[in-house]
C-alpha cells in the first residue's frame, strides 16, 4: 500500500515536472493569444466570436499582414473556470502574445485579462458588456469589443417611447447575472428622461426558477396591461420567462437586451409577436448593410453554419480596431497601441461605430438595429442610436 | 506497566512526510518555472488548504458538511475588502463601513483577517448547528452555504452582488501559498492529536460510549468547526489573491463537490488522505489536460478531445472509490517506512471502515 | 378571494414540481441510503433525449416529434434505463460503502453524464416546443390555471398514492421496505435484494423523466443544468420530510415551493432578490426544530 503510494507520488511529480511548455518570442510575426473557453459552458459563446476574429485575421494576413508581418494565433483553454482562466492568460503570454483575447463573459474573462494587465499587454474581451471590462475593472490596457449592456436597455426604452408610443413600462429583472442588471440599469437611466413615461411596476426572478407564476400574477393584477415590459434576462431563463408570459395571455410589447439575439430559440415559443431585440448586426440575412450579409456568408463558408446570434460580430470588430491601432502606432507595443485606440472617435466598423477614450474602453453609446419578432419570424425593422451617451460616472457607480 | 511513547513521538513523521510532498511540488514549480505551471502549483496549494480545512471538521467529526465553502466565500471577500485600493471600493462597494472603506492593508493581513472573520462566523453558526448530526447537519450546513451565497450575490452595496470584485492584489509567487499549506497541515496535525481532536474522533466512532465517558460532543465539534472554518476562510483569501477576481458563484456547488471529492477519494478520515487526494487528483487532471493539448510520444502526437478530461476524472474517481471505498489511504496516515502504522491519531479505522467489513 | 386563490395555486404548482423531484430522491434514499446527486443529471439526460445530438445552436428535434402515446413511455423508459444502468455499473459495487463514499460516487456519475451531454450537444441551451397548448391558461373562479400545472399536481398525488399502495400492498413493496429497514437481515430472509433495488432505481429514473418532461413543457428550454436547482431543493425537501418517508418528502416539497411562491408575492421589491436566502433560513430553523424531519422513520435514526 505504501509502496503504491510512493510510486504514485513519484510518477505524479515526474509528470508534473516533465512537460513544460516552452516560451518563445518571435520578431518575424505578430502573435494574438486567445485565452478563451474551448470546453465547458462558455465554449458555445466564445467559439463563434473567435471564429469571427479568425476571419478578420485571415483577411489581414492575405492582404499582406500587419506592419508587414503575418499574424499568428495561439490559444489556451480556460475551461470556463476562473482559476484556469488565469493560467490560460499566463500561457498565451508565455507564447509571446502581443494581444490577449479573453472570454466573452466578464466574470470568466477577467482572470486572464488581469494576467495580461500584469504583464503589460493589451487585452480585449470578446464581447463582455460590463463597464468593468476595461479601465474601471481590469486596468488601463483592457478593452471590450462589444457595447455596454446598459446601452441596450436605454436604446430599447427610448426607441419604444419614440417609435411605439409606449408610456407605461414594467421592469422584470432576472437577478442571475451582472449583464441582466446592466440592461435594467440603462433602462432605469433612460426612463426618467422620457417625458410622461412611467414605471407601473417591477419584479425580479431567477434564471433557473422553474416557474414564474407569482411574477405573472403580479403583472396580471395591474389595473391595465403595461405598454411595454423591459425584460432584463438572458438564456436559458429568457425562453422560459417569455413562454410563460405569453401563455398567461400577457400581450404587451416585450423589450429585451441582445442576450436573446438570434432565431435558434424561437421554436420554443411558436408565433411569438410584439417582441423586440437590439442587434449590432443582423444574423437573419436582412442587414441594411450588404457587407454584413457578405460577412455572414463568409462565416458560413468557414464554420459551416450561419452566425447564431449577434455575439459573433464583436470578435471581428475587435481584430479590426486593434489592427488599425497597431498600423497607426507602427508597433504592437502596448502603450502606443492603447494611445491609438483611445484616439478613435466613431471609428467606422462593419457593425457600427466605435469610440474609445482615456476614460472608457467600451461603448456607452452605440448604433443598434431593432429586430422585431412577429408571428415567430425575425425581421430588422429599425435602427436606433440613443440621443445621449450614458455617463461614465453613472455606469461606474452601478 | 510498559510506558507507551507519546502520541507525538509515534506520529510526528506524518506531517513531516506531508510537508515533504508539498515541498516536492513547490520545487517542481521552481524547476519548471513557467507562468501557467506556477499557477497550477498555486492552485494545488490552495486546494490543500481547503481540503485539509474540510478534513479537520469532516474527518474528525464524521459529519459531512456541504457548507464549508461558504466560509471560503466569506474569507475571499474579507481580504478583497481590506486589500483593494480605497478609491475602487468607494465607487463600487459604497455600503462598506468606513474603517474597511479606507483600509489598504498588505495581503498578509488580509489573509489573517479572512481566517479570523471566517472563524468568528463559524463560531456563531456552529453554536446553532452543532447539536445536529448526520444528514440533518449536512443539509443544515448546505442551507448555510445557500444563505451566504444568496446574500453575497444580492447585497449590491457591500459585495457588488454577482458582479466580479476586481482590483485585489495578485500574488503570483508560490511561497506564500506553500507556507499557508504547511501551516494548515501542521495545525490540522496538532489538532488531531490534541485532547479535543481525540475526543471528537472517539465520538465519531462510538458516539454513545464517548458521551458516556464525558465527551461534550457539540462542544468538541464546535472547536473543530471553528478551526476548519478559519482554514476555509484562509483558502478563500488565497484564492482571491491568486486570480485577482472574486464572485459569489465561484464558491458554490462546483467547489464544494470538487473539494469534497478530493477528500473522500484521498481518505476522508486521515490528514494524509486530504493532502494526497488533492495532489493525486490534481496531477491526474493536469496530465489529462496535457493530453488534451497533445503530447508528443515518439513522434506521434496523442490528443484526446476537449471535454474528455472531465469525463475521465469522473471515471477515475469512481474507479478509485470502487477499489478503495475508504479512499486511497484507507483512512490511515502515512508514516515513515519501518515505523508501525499507529493505532491512534487518525490512524484508526473509522466507523465507516467497520461497516465495510464483509457482510 | 381570487387573488388568494391565484397565489395558492402558484404555490401549489411550484410545490408539486419540487415534490415530484423529492419522491425520486427519497425512494432511493429509503432503500439504500444513497443520496443520489446524479438525479438532476438524469433529468437533463431524459430531456436531451428528445433532441438529436448536435452542437448547433438550433435544436434538431428527434424523439420529441413522436406522438405523445409513444413519446411518454419512451422518455420514461430512458429515465428508468439510465437509472438502472447506473445501479448495475456503479452503485451495486458500493452496497456496503459509507454514505459519503456513495454520495461522491453519485456526484462523479452526475459529472460524467453532464460532460457527456456537453460533448454531444454543446453547452448552449436549446429550445423545443413540446405540448405548448398545455401551457395555455384556463380560468377557474377567476384564477388562471394552465392545464399543465393541474396535470403536475395530479400526477404528483397519483404517484404518491400509487407508490404508497405499492410499498404497503405488494410483495415487492414489502421487500423494499424490509430492505430499507435492515438490508442484511432482509437478504438473509430471502429478499431478492438486487431486484428490489433495481426496481427502486427504475421508478426513481422514471420520476426524473417525468420531472424533465414537465419542466421542458413549461419552460421550452433544454439545458445541461436544468435539473440541478430542482434536485437540490428536492434533496432538501427529502431531508425536511424525514428521510425515507415518501409522504414526508412530498409534503416538504409542497412546503418549500409554497414558501418560495408566497415570499415572491408578498416580500417588498427590495427584499425579493433575497427570497432564496429566506427560504434556506427557514430550512435551517425547521431542521433545528425537528432534526429528524416532519415524518421521521425509525430506520433513519439508527443508520444515519
Amino acid at each position: 500500500m505504501k509502496s503504491y503510494l510512493k510510486i504514485g507520488m513519484g510518477a505524479a511529480l515526474s509528470a508534473l515536472i516533465l512537460s513544460a511548455p516552452g516560451a518563445f518570442a518571435d520578431d518575424e510575426k505578430i502573435v494574438v493569444g486567445f485565452a478563451t473557453a474551448a470546453s465547458g459552458f462558455m465554449q458555445a459563446y466564445d467559439k463563434p466570436a473567435e471564429d469571427a476574429a479568425r476571419i478578420r485575421i485571415d483577411e489581414i494576413n492575405k492582404a499582406g499582414g500587419l506592419l508587414g508581418k503575418q499574424i499568428e494565433m495561439v490559444a489556451a483553454d480556460t475551461k470556463t473556470d476562473r482559476a484556469e482562466g488565469a493560467k490560460a492568460g499566463l500561457e498565451v503570454i508565455d507564447k509571446g502574445a502581443d494581444l490577449v483575447v479573453v472570454s466573452c463573459d466578464y466574470d470568466f474573462g477577467a482572470p486572464a485579462a488581469l494576467a495580461a494587465e500584469g504583464a503589460g499587454k493589451v487585452s480585449f474581451f470578446l464581447c463582455a458588456e460590463s463597464v468593468k471590462a476595461g479601465i474601471q475593472g481590469v486596468g488601463p490596457h483592457s478593452f471590450s469589443a462589444s457595447v455596454l449592456a446598459a446601452v441596450q436597455g436605454a436604446t430599447m426604452a427610448e426607441w419604444a417611447y419614440t417609435k411605439k408610443n409606449a408610456r407605461n413600462f414594467y421592469r422584470l429583472l432576472d437577478t442571475w447575472t451582472e449583464y441582466n442588471k446592466g440592461i435594467c440599469d440603462g433602462f432605469d437611466y433612460q426612463l426618467p428622461k422620457l417625458a410622461d413615461a412611467k414605471l407601473v411596476g417591477e419584479d425580479t426572478f431567477k434564471n433557473d426558477d422553474p416557474s414564474i407564476a407569482a411574477q405573472i400574477t403580479r403583472i396580471k393584477s395591474l389595473p391595465q396591461e403595461p405598454d411595454a415590459i423591459m425584460l432584463c434576462t438572458m438564456m436559458p431563463g429568457a425562453v422560459s420567462a417569455i413562454k410563460q408570459l405569453r401563455a398567461a395571455g400577457i400581450n404587451s410589447m416585450i423589450l429585451n437586451g441582445s442576450g436573446v439575439s438570434g432565431s435558434y430559440w424561437l421554436s420554443a415559443v411558436p408565433d411569438l409577436s410584439n417582441f423586440f431585440v437590439p442587434d449590432q448586426g443582423s444574423v437573419h440575412g436582412d442587414d441594411p448593410n450588404p457587407k454584413v450579409n457578405e460577412f455572414n456568408a463568409k462565416y458560413k463558408e468557414v464554420t459551416g453554419g450561419d452566425p447564431s446570434s449577434q455575439y459573433v460580430y464583436p470578435g471581428y470588430v475587435m481584430i479590426d480596431v486593434w489592427a488599425k491601432a497597431v498600423e497607426r502606432a507602427g508597433t504592437t507595443e502596448a502603450s502606443a497601441v492603447v494611445a491609438e485606440l483611445e484616439k478613435m472617435k466613431d471609428e467606422p466598423t462593419l457593425f457600427g461605430p466605435r469610440t474609445f477614450t482615456s476614460e472608457l474602453h467600451h461603448q456607452n453609446k452605440g448604433r443598434y438595429l431593432i429586430t422585431e419578432i412577429s408571428g415567430g419570424k425575425p425581421k430588422v425593422v429599425d435602427e436606433w442610436t440613443i440621443s445621449e451617451p450614458i455617463p461614465v460616472d453613472y455606469l461606474a457607480s452601478k | 506497566m510498559h510506558q507507551r511513547p507519546s502520541i507525538l513521538a509515534r506520529t510526528w513523521t506524518t506531517p513531516v512526510i506531508l510537508i515533504a510532498i508539498l515541498l516536492a511540488v513547490a520545487l517542481a514549480a521552481v524547476a519548471v518555472s513557467t507562468g501557467p505551471f506556477n499557477q497550477t502549483v498555486i492552485e494545488i496549494f490552495i486546494r490543500v488548504v481547503l481540503v485539509v480545512g474540510l478534513y479537520v471538521f469532516i474527518g474528525n467529526s464524521g459529519v459531512i458538511s456541504f457548507g464549508h465553502i461558504g466560509f471560503t466565500c466569506l474569507g475571499a471577500y474579507m481580504t478583497a475588502w481590506l486589500t483593494m485600493l480605497p478609491a475602487i471600493k468607494k465607487s463600487k462597494l459604497k455600503g462598506l463601513p468606513d474603517i474597511i472603506l479606507n483600509a489598504k492593508l498588505q495581503y498578509g493581513w488580509g489573509l489573517l483577517a479572512a481566517a479570523v472573520f471566517a472563524a468568528v462566523c463559524a463560531y456563531v453558526i456552529g453554536k446553532v448547528l452543532m447539536r445536529l448530526s448526520g444528514i440533518a447537519a449536512s443539509i443544515a450546513s448546505f442551507a448555510v452555504l445557500a444563505v451566504i451565497i444568496q446574500v453575497y450575490s444580492n447585497w449590491d452595496s457591500v459585495t457588488g452582488a454577482q458582479s466580479s470584485v476586481v482590483g485585489i492584489p495578485i500574488i503570483r509567487t508560490i511561497w506564500p501559498y506553500f507556507a499557508c499549506a504547511v501551516i494548515v497541515v501542521v495545525v490540522a496535525y496538532f489538532y488531531s492529536i490534541s485532547r479535543s481532536g481525540l475526543a471528537l474522533r472517539a465520538a465519531r466512532d462510538e458516539a454513545t460510549a464517548a458521551a458516556a465517558s464525558g465527551v461534550d460532543i457539540p462542544r468538541e465539534r464546535l472547536i473543530a468547526f471553528v478551526i476548519s472554518g478559519a482554514m476555509m476562510g484562509l483558502g478563500g483569501a488565497l484564492f482571491a489573491h491568486s486570480v485577482g477576481v472574486v464572485t459569489p458563484d465561484t464558491f458554490y456547488l462546483g467547489l464544494t463537490f470538487i473539494t469534497l471529492s478530493m477528500l473522500v477519494v484521498g481518505g476522508m478520515n486521515s490528514l494524509s488522505g486530504a493532502v494526497l487526494g488533492v495532489v493525486v487528483l490534481s496531477t491526474i487532471i493536469q496530465v489529462l489536460r496535457w493530453f488534451e493539448k497533445g503530447i508528443d510520444v515518439g513522434g506521434t502526437v496523442l490528443t484526446i478531445p476537449n471535454g474528455v478530461q472531465e469525463i475521465a476524472i469522473g471515471i477515475v474517481m469512481i474507479v478509485i472509490l470502487m477499489f478503495r471505498p475508504t479512499g486511497m489511504t484507507r483512512n490511515r496516515e502515512l508514516v515513515w517506512p519501518g515505523k508501525k502504522l499507529s493505532a491512534e491519531a487518525g490512524a484508526m479505522p473509522s466507523s465507516a471502515d467497520g461497516k465495510t467489513a464483509k457482510t | 378571494m381570487t387573488a388568494i386563490l391565484q397565489i395558492l395555486f402558484d404555490a401549489l404548482s411550484l410545490g408539486s414540481l419540487y415534490a415530484l423531484g423529492a419522491l425520486g430522491i427519497a425512494l432511493i434514499f429509503g432503500v439504500m441510503r444513497l443520496v443520489n446527486f446524479a438525479h438532476g443529471d438524469y433529468i437533463a439526460f431524459c430531456v436531451f433525449a428528445l433532441l438529436w445530438p448536435s452542437i448547433d445552436a438550433a435544436a434538431i428535434v428527434f424523439a420529441g416529434n413522436l406522438p405523445t402515446f409513444l413519446l411518454i413511455p419512451l422518455i420514461l423508459g430512458i429515465g428508468a434505463g439510465l437509472s438502472v444502468l447506473s445501479e448495475i455499473l456503479i452503485f451495486r459495487r458500493f452496497r456496503n460503502a459509507n454514505p459519503a463514499t456513495m454520495m461522491i460516487a453519485s456526484f462523479a456519475l452526475g459529472f460524467i453524464i453532464k460532460y457527456f451531454l456537453l460533448m454531444l450537444y454543446s453547452s448552449r441551451p436549446k429550445s423545443i416546443d413540446l405540448w405548448s397548448n398545455l401551457s395555455q391558461q384556463i380560468e377557474i373562479f377567476g384564477a388562471r390555471i394552465p392545464p399543465l400545472q393541474v396535470i403536475t399536481i395530479c400526477t404528483t398525488i397519483v404517484i404518491l398514492i400509487a407508490l404508497t399502495a405499492f410499498l404497503k400492498r405488494t410483495r415487492f413493496g414489502l421487500e423494499m421496505r424490509a430492505a430499507a429497514e435492515n438490508f442484511t437481515m432482509a437478504r438473509m430472509l430471502g429478499v431478492r435484494a438486487n431486484r428490489v433495488i433495481m426496481l427502486a432505481f427504475a421508478i426513481s429514473g422514471m420520476l426524473a423523466a417525468a420531472v424533465g418532461l414537465i419542466l421542458v413543457t413549461q419552460t421550452g428550454t433544454v439545458d445541461i443544468n436544468m435539473g440541478a436547482n430542482l434536485m437540490l431543493v428536492a434533496f432538501v425537501a427529502t431531508v425536511i420530510g424525514g428521510l425515507g418517508s415518501l409522504p414526508g418528502a412530498v409534503v416538504a416539497g409542497f412546503l418549500i415551493g409554497g414558501l418560495s411562491s408566497l415570499m415572491q408575492a408578498y416580500l417588498p421589491a427590495d427584499a425579493r432578490p433575497f427570497r432564496d436566502a429566506f427560504v434556506y433560513g427557514a430550512v435551517i430553523v425547521m431542521l433545528i426544530w425537528r432534526p429528524n424531519g416532519l415524518f421521521s422513520s425509525k430506520a433513519v435514526k439508527q443508520r444515519v
